[in-house]
């Protein structure tokens, strides 16, 4: 195949070649068309994105701001053909849009108008030679699409970002291990406890006992609605393995109901450290940990 | 003073045997460790044994067998025993996996171990707040 | 200047290092059109070579243009390459024990099992592959012939090759006895089929036939292996401590919480535990799952006298060791989803899965 191959290889090396320097001087071309009429592009844009009753979370000054970097990034990534730099952007713009209740819609949709507005303004600058404007489209058209690509694929990461942010923080509120003295930890249920999160508030749980050395558990439960056979489950295993890290545990704020939950799953209540409410909790992990109790209620001492 | 190559070691220290677990156990070396164990507390007389687990990797229910056997074996020479360094994700994994009999005496570390030890061995059994499983 | 060497020859001389800057490009163009790894590196090589032999006669600028026109026409005329490349695969074993004093012998006999080989396979398979292996016709005509697509053709070959693996292996094996369920599963092995694999239920049968086992030796080391899946022998003791570490490295690789490492673990130790006391071994395989979710899946097969009452051995407390009884229930705790299945007399599978939380 040598003698032959290399014959053809020199044709359609010249005809790649050539294929690439058309590209190469048009989107130079473009790029300085679009700074040329920057101003006149955006603000058609502008009068268009409100007309269409995107983004009206913003206000007029703060869109100009916005609308004025998305078109040089949008017109930098024409030009450099690399879409980091508007990545960080359309990122950095979600973060903060994200919380004013900006939806996904509004920012794709605000993209592909710039799209199109830049698009017919193509049009008409190349409208008398057709193969040329061809070109151009074929040009741009990837490009622009690449860029609603990137913007759309940054917005919808950074909402999901911080969606997870919030859950996690929530979580963390609802499960606080609270040192209150040394060696003793209080941990409030407050809220539904599905099974993730009883498991979530397992490990912390545990993880905290180890940190703060802590010997007495008060687990306090009122705040607790309700909780099913899967969640009393769990809360008898995490008294369990605190007990195997050397914590006991103490339970305040047993309803009747949960009580009963308990007893159906098999637990044996006589085997748990239940007391009526946290106050007493707390005096008897005092008495576990062999302080001296100054206020005695009941039998507590 | 020890079991083979390094597995396990066990210290005397005073009437206290405190042996360690240095790396995983397969069944036959956890045997082989609750041989020697048990055969030390009988030539020492100690009074208490302390066994620290925080290198093992998992506590199954071969482990938690045998750490129970030497509890109640250590128990019948005249020794308390109790067990320490159990890590948070192996003290979950252990009661997930249903471990729910046995009452091997528990405490976070080594420490902890020694004043349990001290509580329990010096002013017998009513002083003691230590934890188990039970 | 052979085609195992070009770097170092690269560096040589000035319009030689112009080439060697083009290695990425060339890489990337040809990585991105051809899948199989060895082919496409067999591509670059010989293009780089050419590039080399023609530096001279290259005009500047134009010779990243001509290279990937270059790799481009060595691409098209792949399957004169692969013909090259496919002829040494197929052969998967190196019989050729070095400087051998029986090697004429060996070759002998290498070409007896080739030839024997070749009879066992369907007339249909041996006409294609003859067709295409060794008088070069490619797929294309050949599909023209037969009236189908090349890509079909590409698929019967792919069979065909995978067959010939295994007769051939086979013919190395004169005078052993295969079983009905011998053939299916090296050929599924051979095509490299997972799903086929599983049909046939290939892990299996590895347990239960020697033969099979030692001839799947040669037919996997030639696939790729997934790193997403490693296997673990059970026979003793040891094995359950390697077992259970193993499957935490490998669900480490998903970011599980520390506690689900622990939990995976103890649930493998445990059911690798009852391989080892009820059955003469048995082997432990861990993959990751990316669907529905992603996961780790932990398979356990022995080839043990089968569990009379899976329903039983799932309570707890039952127990026909001194444990506590434990072991399956246990593990069914620990784990996200557990499947028992046993046939008396030919041993337990226990597959277990547990999800990664995510969020």
């Amino acid at each position: 195949m040598d003698e032959n191959s290399g014959i053809d290889t020199r044709t359609e090396a010249d005809f790649l070649t050539h294929d690439a320097q058309v590209d190469e001087e048009l989107l130079p071309q473009l790029v300085a068309h679009l700074r040329e009429h920057r101003s006149r592009l955006r603000e058609e844009w502008a009068s268009r994105i409100q007309e269409a009753h995107l983004l009206h979370a913003m206000t007029p000054q703060e869109m100009a701001v916005e609308t004025k970097s998305v078109y040089d990034n949008y017109v930098e990534v024409l030009e450099t053909g690399s879409v980091e730099a508007l990545q960080d952007y359309a990122r950095d713009l979600s973060e903060r849009i994200i919380p004013r209740g900006v939806e996904t819609q509004e920012v794709v949709g605000i993209v592909l108008l710039l799209r199109d507005v830049l698009a017919r303004s193509l049009f008409e600058k190349y409208q008398r030679d057709f193969g040329l404007l061809n070109r151009v489209l074929d040009a741009y058209e990837p490009a622009a699409n690449r860029i609603a690509n990137t913007v759309a694929v940054s917005f919808v990461d950074e909402r999901e970002r911080i969606i997870r942010q919030q859950q996690d923080a929530i979580r963390e509120l609802s499960t606080p291990v609270l040192p209150v003295r040394e060696r003793l930890l209080i941990l409030p249920i407050i809220g539904v406890l599905d099974s993730e999160r009883a498991r979530q508030l397992t490990e912390q749980l545990l993880a905290g006992i180890r940190t703060h050395r802590a010997k007495v558990v008060v687990m306090d439960i009122t705040g607790a609605p309700d909780v099913d056979e899967t969640v009393a489950n769990h809360l008898v295993q995490t008294v369990d393995a605190s007990r195997l890290m050397g914590a006991s545990v103490i339970i305040t704020g047993l309803s009747p109901k949960i009580a009963q939950t308990l007893v159906t799953i098999g637990v044996d209540l006589s085997k748990m450290n239940t007391i009526g409410d946290l106050q007493g909790g707390l005096e008897e992990a005092e008495r576990l940990l062999g302080y001296t109790v100054s206020r005695q209620v009941g039998s507590a001492g | 003073m020890d079991t083979g190559p390094a597995l396990v070691s066990i210290l005397r220290q005073g009437s206290y045997l405190i042996a360690s677990v240095h790396t995983a156990l397969d069944d036959s070396q956890m045997v082989r460790f609750q041989q020697d164990l048990i055969e030390q507390i009988g030539q020492h007389r100690s009074r208490g044994v302390i066994i620290d687990v925080a290198a093992l990797d998992v506590l199954d229910s071969f482990g938690s067998k045998t750490l129970r056997n030497i509890s109640e074996m250590a128990r019948l020479r005249g020794a308390t025993t109790v067990i320490v360094g159990i890590q948070p994700d192996v003290a979950f994994a252990m009661v997930a996996l249903g471990m729910s009999t046995g009452s091997v005496p528990t405490a976070l570390d080594l420490e902890e171990g020694l004043a349990y030890l001290h509580d329990r061995v010096h002013t017998g059994p009513s002083a003691v707040t230590g934890s188990s499983l039970s | 200047m052979s085609a195992g060497q070009p770097a170092d020859a690269l560096s040589e001389s000035g319009s030689q290092s112009d080439v060697a800057a083009l290695v990425p490009v060339i890489r990337r163009f040809v990585h991105s059109r051809v899948s199989n790894e060895a082919v496409a590196d067999d591509i670059v090589q010989e293009t780089l070579v050419r590039m080399l032999a023609a530096a001279g006669r290259v005009e500047p600028g134009m010779v990243e243009p001509y290279a990937i026109i270059t790799a481009r026409n060595l691409i098209a005329s792949m399957w004169k390459e692969q013909e090259r490349h496919r002829r040494n695969q197929h052969r998967i074993v190196d019989l050729r024990s070095p400087e051998s004093p029986d090697e004429g012998l060996l070759q002998q006999e290498d070409k007896g099992a080739v030839a024997e080989a070749l009879e066992r396979l369907s007339e249909r398979d041996r006409r294609t592959l003859m067709a295409h292996e060794v008088a070069g016709q490619d797929t294309q005509s050949l599909a023209g012939e037969l009236g189908v697509t090349a890509g079909a053709v590409a698929a019967q070959l792919n069979r065909s090759r995978a067959r010939l693996r295994v007769e051939y292996l086979l013919a190395l094996e004169p005078g052993t006895a295969l079983t009905d369920r011998c053939r299916p599963v090296l050929f599924a092995l051979s095509g490299g089929d997972r799903r086929r694999q599983r049909e046939v239920d290939a892990a299996r049968h590895l347990l239960e036939c020697d033969l099979c086992e030692k001839l799947s030796q040669p037919l996997l080391e030639r696939g790729q292996r997934s790193d997403g899946e490693v296997r673990i022998r059970i026979r003793a003791d040891a094995d359950i401590v390697l077992a259970r570490q193993t499957a935490r490295e490998v669900a480490a690789r998903l970011e599980f919480s520390r506690t689900d490492l622990t939990v995976i673990a103890t649930a493998v130790s445990e059911i690798a535990r009852n391989v080892v006391r009820f059955t003469d071994g048995g082997e432990v395989v861990v993959e990751l799952l990316e669907e529905p979710r992603r996961g780790v899946r932990i398979v356990a097969r022995d080839t043990g006298p089968g569990i009379a009452d899976v329903e039983a051995a799932l309570v707890d407390g039952y127990s026909t060791y001194h444990g506590l009884g434990l072991g399956l229930p246990g593990a069914r705790r620990l784990m996200d989803e557990f499947a028992v299945v046993s046939e008396m007399g030919r041993g337990t599978t226990v597959t277990m899965t547990k999800w990664r939380q995510e969020g």
